[in-house]
């Protein structure tokens, strides 16, 4: 069976859910400790947009310098497109959803309760210790919400399944080479996280096929960004004549995260949260970032980098300057493509990854 | 990997190796500079500022002083003659730039948010720079399109915000209306205005390869909790072990302490300064407030700060019992939201007074003031994550809505701007329903005006004038 056959639809994993009396929580990105929302029986569905939703509702909010993803994210929640959810988490990924956060909680009161979660945008000890704390405050919401607190039981069997599923994303990306998947299908596998119960993600991603090594189908690239929206551009990747063998994308590569064995259940996610890979909605300095996209271009054979970057997205926007100096120097060029949340790709986007493609060849 | 940076900053070196153009590398900071390098800055700094610079500022003062206490007005004033006290203000912010052309080799460097705690480095003895006020002061002088224009041909997006464009333009061009900018030996940056200051201050550390010190400050959607606090608390404490490192000397607890009753003084007056505005008429206005605040927020800790505030009560006191307003025929008040437009104050003063508009009271100015009761320089760290933890920028929008309610009370006032800022997102984004809630609640007319606090390039006179003219009409017409 090939995958869109075997994956369910959002609208499916949502009746199923429901039916079998789990909460739902919608999510905003990048970042938030889903064993945290399993222990209290919530599942998690995360809008990353929606590309194909309309933007008035959500622009009688904000202004037009706002990025697409808070304002056709707001416009989704405002014409009732998530109100099978009970909350909504806003996790303080940005000033931009930050500004989501407060307009909804202290003006547009949807019927759902806005949740938040600030993280920390370093790694010290101070940042451990006060991570912990605000999980703990997230729990405590929760538990208002779902009415209820988690038994032992709960929270070992969330960490051990979310565990699982975290290392199975972490399994695909490593067995990439060896996978019956074309770039489209793969991300498709890895977004399914997206919206699909843990458990789902686990049998699914563990089906795959794993083969003997093959080489990459076209010209090696890393792709970057927050979001590959619409995923045709992969298939515009593929017909330039390029493969992506490596990404830094916000909804990939970036939440592989590891949850440590030891310490507290709250210590372990908020570790899993702060040792992710670098990303600089979380602050990683630059010259660190840079390393890691380095390391993993060599080790995965990727010649460049594509940056396709959501508008007005500052996190990714202040990074480039740099990061296309460190990459220069190690001889890797990078191109960038800054996009709108839609549903179809421009074609001035194709030109631009035909050229670049062009130059790695 | 190579961590090699640019060949030369066009900035101030802190300790090079031969005069001229810093070469940034992390370990640039600690070699030490030869014995020769040394006298020589000291001799530059000791003729250049406190010889030749330091007298001549204060003459030019004398010299302003008495060239606004001479003037004359004319029947086709629409504005009264500046404060005299502006002159001192002048030379405050000029002399503090013509330090820094010369601090660098003399005093440990830091450059700084607008909204750190930047009272324990000053208690160190280092020499601060503010970069937002540095391009502020751009805007002013209609230097930012030529200067972020550096920053952009280096791959800045103009989307980012222009203070960032511009400062980086300046670290990456050395352009800049003050003569030069002294490198830093540390960064420190707070995030309780944005989160553009981390990604802004990340491209800083990197260029220089000098320590950052960033104090995260989690954003506030409702009461502070007691882990957001101690959370501040612990970084706040973490900024004396980096800032001992760099100076090579241990926190003097007693000047540290003298620092923070300074800057509480000073945060006193600056409110009760900007609260002179609820007198009719109001003897200044909130652009005047824009200028004014350049000691508050640069010379914070100092006790000069204090006394010109103290000396600028006293001006302003004296015109509200004289009845002088700042604007001659005042008929209307307004608020004003969010950052001015820095390169369109004069204009927009004018061109409101003309209609006998008054924008008496901004939220902008208020930061700098309203938090100072919580300042206890006996709980200096305690008191200090508080503070540090509640400016405006860092609270809900519904909070600044209640702030601006209640500016609407206190002020008596007949209508709202709300610069809708392209370069501040958290400050504007929430303005839409502000604006909407104003109008309809208080019955105000209340203008989103969209612009840019420093690019001019976000402007058109024409479109702009005419709102700020359709709004002005809305109000006469409520009569």
């Amino acid at each position: 069976m090939s995958l869109p056959e075997v994956l369910p639809s959002r609208a499916e994993v949502i009746a199923r859910v429901k039916s079998q009396g789990k909460r739902l929580l919608a999510v905003m990105p990048i970042h938030y400790p889903r064993a945290l929302l399993r222990a209290y029986g919530f599942h998690p569905i995360e809008l990353w947009g929606p590309p194909d939703a309309p933007v008035a509702q959500g622009a009688r909010h904000f202004q037009a310098y706002t990025c697409d993803i808070v304002v056709k994210a707001t416009s989704f929640l405002l014409s009732g497109g998530a109100d099978v959810a009970e909350g909504i988490l806003v996790p303080h990924t940005c000033d931009a959803l930050q500004g989501m956060a407060a307009v909804l909680h202290d003006f547009v009161h949807p019927r759902q309760r806005v949740l938040t979660l600030y993280h920390p945008r370093e790694r010290r000890e101070a940042d451990r210790l006060y991570y912990v704390d605000e999980l703990a405050r997230l729990g405590r919401d929760l538990e208002e919400l779902a009415g209820k607190r988690p038994s032992e039981g709960e929270w070992t069997e969330a960490l051990a399944t979310e565990t699982a599923a975290t290392t199975a994303l972490a399994e695909l990306y490593r067995d990439r080479p060896r996978l019956a998947l074309g770039d489209r299908e793969f991300y498709t596998l890895v977004r399914s996280r997206e919206y699909l119960p843990s458990e789902d993600f686990i049998r699914i991603a563990s089906a795959v096929q794993r083969g003997a090594p093959r080489a990459a189908d076209g010209v090696p690239i890393l792709l970057s960004g927050i979001v590959p929206e619409p995923m045709s551009l992969f298939d515009a990747i593929h017909a330039a004549g390029a493969a992506v063998v490596a990404d830094d994308l916000a909804c990939g590569f970036r939440r592989v995260y590891e949850i440590p064995e030891r310490g507290s259940a709250l210590e372990r996610l908020a570790a899993s949260i702060l040792d992710a890979p670098a990303d600089p909605t979380r602050g990683t300095p630059l010259a660190e970032r840079a390393e890691e996209l380095i390391l993993r271009m060599t080790s995965t054979g990727a010649r460049g980098m594509l940056v396709y970057g959501v508008k007005f997205c500052e996190p990714e926007l202040f990074d480039l300057p740099r990061l296309r100096h460190y990459l220069g120097e190690a001889g890797f060029p990078m191109t960038h493509i800054e996009h709108e949340l839609v549903s179809t790709l421009g074609q001035q986007a194709v030109t631009r990854i035909e050229a670049f493609v062009e130059t790695l060849q | 990997m190579s961590t090699t940076r640019p060949a030369s900053l066009p900035i101030a070196p802190a300790q090079p190796a031969a005069a001229g153009a810093a070469r940034p590398s992390r370990e640039g900071a600690a070699s030490k500079p030869s014995t020769a390098f040394r006298e020589s800055t000291y001799l530059k700094h000791l003729f250049g500022y406190e010889i030749l610079g330091k007298p001549a500022l204060r003459l030019q003062r004398w010299r302003d002083e008495q060239a606004i206490r001479a003037y004359e007005p004319k029947p086709t004033d629409v504005l009264s003659p500046p404060l005299v006290c502006v002159a001192q203000m002048k030379e405050l912010m000029t002399r503090h730039y013509l330090e820094g052309r010369y601090a660098s080799g003399v005093k440990k460097v830091a450059w700084v948010t607008s909204g750190a705690p930047a009272e324990i480095l000053k208690a160190f003895g280092f020499f601060l720079v503010y970069p937002e006020n540095h391009a502020a002061l751009c805007g002013v002088r209609r230097k930012t399109e030529e200067i972020a224009t550096e920053a952009e041909n280096a791959g800045f997006s103009r989307d980012l915000c222009s203070y960032a464009r511009t400062d980086l333009g300046t670290v990456l061009s050395g352009k800049t209306p003050v003569g030069r900018l002294p490198r830093p030996d540390l960064l420190l940056c707070c995030t309780n205005i944005c989160q553009t200051v981390l990604y802004w201050y990340r491209n800083l550390a990197d260029l220089f390869g000098v320590p950052l010190v960033l104090i995260d400050t989690p954003f506030l959607y409702g009461e502070a909790q007691p882990h957001q606090i101690e959370y501040v608390k612990r970084q706040i404490e973490g900024i004396i072990p980096v800032a001992e490192k760099v100076a090579g000397k241990a926190l003097d607890e007693e000047r540290f302490e003298s620092v923070l009753q300074h800057a509480r003084d000073a945060a006193d007056l600056w409110l009760e300064v900007l609260n002179r505005s609820q007198n009719r008429p109001a003897p200044m206005t909130a652009f005047d407030g824009f200028i004014h605040m350049g000691p508050i927020v640069d010379l914070r800790g100092d006790a000069v700060t204090v006394e010109y505030y103290r000396r600028m009560l006293k001006e302003l006191d004296a015109r509200v019992a004289q009845g002088v307003g700042a604007v001659k025929d005042e008929r209307y008040r307004v608020l004003w939201d969010n950052l001015p437009i820095w390169y369109r104050i004069g204009g927009f003063s004018k061109l409101l007074a003309q209609h006998g508009v008054n924008v008496v009271v901004s939220t902008y100015t208020y930061a700098w003031g309203e938090l100072a009761p919580l300042i206890d320089p006996a709980k200096p760290l305690d008191s200090m994550a508080k503070v540090y933890l509640h400016p405006i920028l860092n609270r809900s929008p519904a909070d600044k809505l209640r702030v601006m309610r209640r500016m609407v009370k206190e002020f008596g006032l007949d209508g709202v701007i709300l610069h809708s800022d392209r370069s501040c997102k958290p400050y504007s984004l929430g303005q839409i329903d502000e604006r909407e809630l104003l109008a309809r609640e208080l019955g105000l007319p209340a203008l989103l005006l969209e612009a840019d606090h420093s690019d001019p390039r976000a402007w058109a006179d024409e479109q702009g004038n005419a709102r700020l003219e359709a709004f002005v009409e809305m109000m006469e017409g409520r009569g």
